[in-house]
């Protein structure tokens, strides 16, 4: 039957290709409300690098917004990947110390071993670091070692520097890897220090692989709550410079050390505009990762 | 683009086993109560797909088919849902025979008898079937002996009548039954024995007839 089924003509070719109609051409990128007219929208869009004022064509993105979105969101992902490489500690002058994860996977899947030193670290900390210091400044990777390998060096000086134009007595340097932020407290308490300052890489977002955060706590001791610490974050060139952020740093450790408290109960008012509070904030620039494309 | 000849798979409607039927029951049905015990009832919604299959199973299984018949106006017309257009009832001493048996209809069914579309709508439909062997069911029906080839062509009466003269002009075929129009479904049967070859050949000729014949019906 099937012989007779193709002799009758069910296997013919299939018939040609009907003429293609005319396709329209795609309609013209539009903003809404139209930047020209909205000095809003315009002003808006400058002052965040969130996703404002990037226009439509038809119904979808535009393809460099597309293309931006898809770079920056590789730049997150490369930056949760990578690794603080071994010997970076001592090759930058920091008494280098490690939390009681072992391997990149187990530092992401388990907060609680990140945050204590393990024994080799402690034995470090209680033989070679300078104890009864007024600010312990410790640097870490964090969730972005790439952030602590651009601007952990440059803000860890910063810092040192402020703290030394306050009169603020710094101690030895450490870097901490595979280090969470409670970690700060073991360290803190172990050299003695009034304040514990940690500057770790933050959770990278779309296109800020290298930002860096800085949690201050008084009074460090195993036991604090995030309600204890006071941070800063964004601290990249294009969010918070370096520079800005230990000036800030500076102050806020040196309010603590006076106010002797840290966190919710510490009056971030008595810091005036220093420490980063209701004045003027420079908006954050967006990095352009992919060229033009409309 | 038509696409004719398209298999049209039948619907089994029912399948049930009676174990310890009554006698008087099994004789009625035309069974012998000594021997016909177990009973297997199929209906389907495709007479002559059943036909075959019944025949089918008296090949795998030592049963007989006691009541095989097509109702009237098939299966378009039934008289409830699960009527289709033939209830066929094999029996047996061993139920595990009747198991055996309804396992090769139900496949024969499924893989191999079916009715075909012969105008691309359904509308009109053909089977030019070949057994390639009888087996005791039809070889009885038949009065031919088991194993011999026969096709089994079956389509509405003037794509039948038709089909009937090109299927015996195309190949080596002798005629065992002719069922003239009306039958019990309004269909018209034939059944033609030759070498298979010669069967094959005739099915062939008889379905092209009937697409011919639904393509262009006055000439």
């Amino acid at each position: 039957m099937d012989g007779l089924r193709d002799a009758l003509g069910s296997s013919d070719p299939l018939p040609p290709v009907p003429a293609m109609p005319p396709i329209p051409a795609p309609p013209e990128r539009v903003y809404s409300p139209r930047p020209e007219k909205s000095a809003f929208a315009a002003e808006a869009a400058r002052h965040t690098t969130a996703l404002v004022g990037i226009g439509h064509v038809g119904t979808r993105y535009a393809t460099n917004v597309v293309l931006q979105f898809q770079a920056e969101l590789a730049v997150a992902h490369a930056a949760v990947g990578a690794e603080l490489p071994d010997g970076w500690a001592e090759d930058n002058g920091f008494v280098g110390v490690r939390s009681r994860v072992t391997s990149h996977r187990e530092f992401l899947l388990r907060p609680d071993l990140g945050r204590r030193l393990d024994d080799e670290s402690l034995q470090k900390i209680r033989n070679s670091c300078e104890k009864g210091i007024d600010v312990q400044v410790i640097v870490a990777d964090g969730l972005s070692a790439v952030a602590c390998m651009e601007n952990g060096k440059p803000l860890h000086d910063a810092v040192v520097g402020a703290c030394a134009a306050r009169g603020l007595r710094t101690g030895t340097p450490i870097a901490a890897r595979f280090a969470r932020v409670w970690l700060e407290d073991e360290i803190g308490q172990e050299v003695g220090a009034k304040v514990a300052m940690i500057l770790l890489g933050e959770r990278p977002g779309l296109g800020t692989g290298d930002g860096l955060s800085a949690y201050v706590v008084h009074g460090p001791k195993l036991g604090n709550t995030d309600g204890d610490r006071n941070m800063i974050s964004n601290i990249h060139l294009r969010g918070i410079p370096p520079d800005d952020a230990a000036a800030r740093l500076a102050a806020l450790a040196a309010a603590m050390i006076e106010q002797r408290c840290s966190g919710v109960t510490l009056d971030l008012g008595r810091l005036g505009e220093v420490a980063g509070g209701r004045g003027y904030r420079a908006p954050q620039v967006r990095q352009k990762l992919v060229g033009e494309c409309s | 683009m038509l696409v004719i000849l398209e298999r049209i798979v039948p619907t089994v409607l029912s399948v049930r086993r009676l174990q310890n039927a009554d006698p008087a029951l099994i004789r009625a049905y035309g069974g012998d109560p000594d021997r016909h015990t177990s009973l297997g009832l199929v209906t389907c919604d495709q007479d002559d797909a059943m036909y075959v299959a019944l025949d089918e199973a008296t090949k795998h299984a030592t049963v007989d088919v006691i009541f095989a018949k097509s109702f009237y106006a098939g299966a378009a017309h039934a008289s409830g849902r699960l009527s289709g257009e033939i209830l066929g009832v094999i029996g047996a001493t061993e139920p595990e025979a009747i198991d055996q048996a309804l396992e090769a209809l139900l496949r024969c069914l499924e893989h191999d008898a079916c009715f075909y579309d012969a105008d691309g709508k359904r509308t009109v439909t053909v089977f030019p079937h070949v057994i390639t062997s009888l087996g005791e069911y039809l070889s009885r029906e038949a009065k031919l002996a088991p194993g011999t080839p026969m096709a089994y062509l079956v389509a509405p009466p003037i794509e039948a009548t038709i089909g009937l003269d090109a299927a015996l002009k195309a190949a080596d075929v002798t005629v065992v039954r002719v069922q003239t129009p009306p039958t019990e479904t309004n269909f018209a049967c034939a059944w033609l024995t030759g070498d298979l070859d010669a069967c094959e050949a005739a099915a062939v000729a008889y379905a092209a007839a009937v697409v011919d014949v639904a393509a262009t019906p006055r000439r």
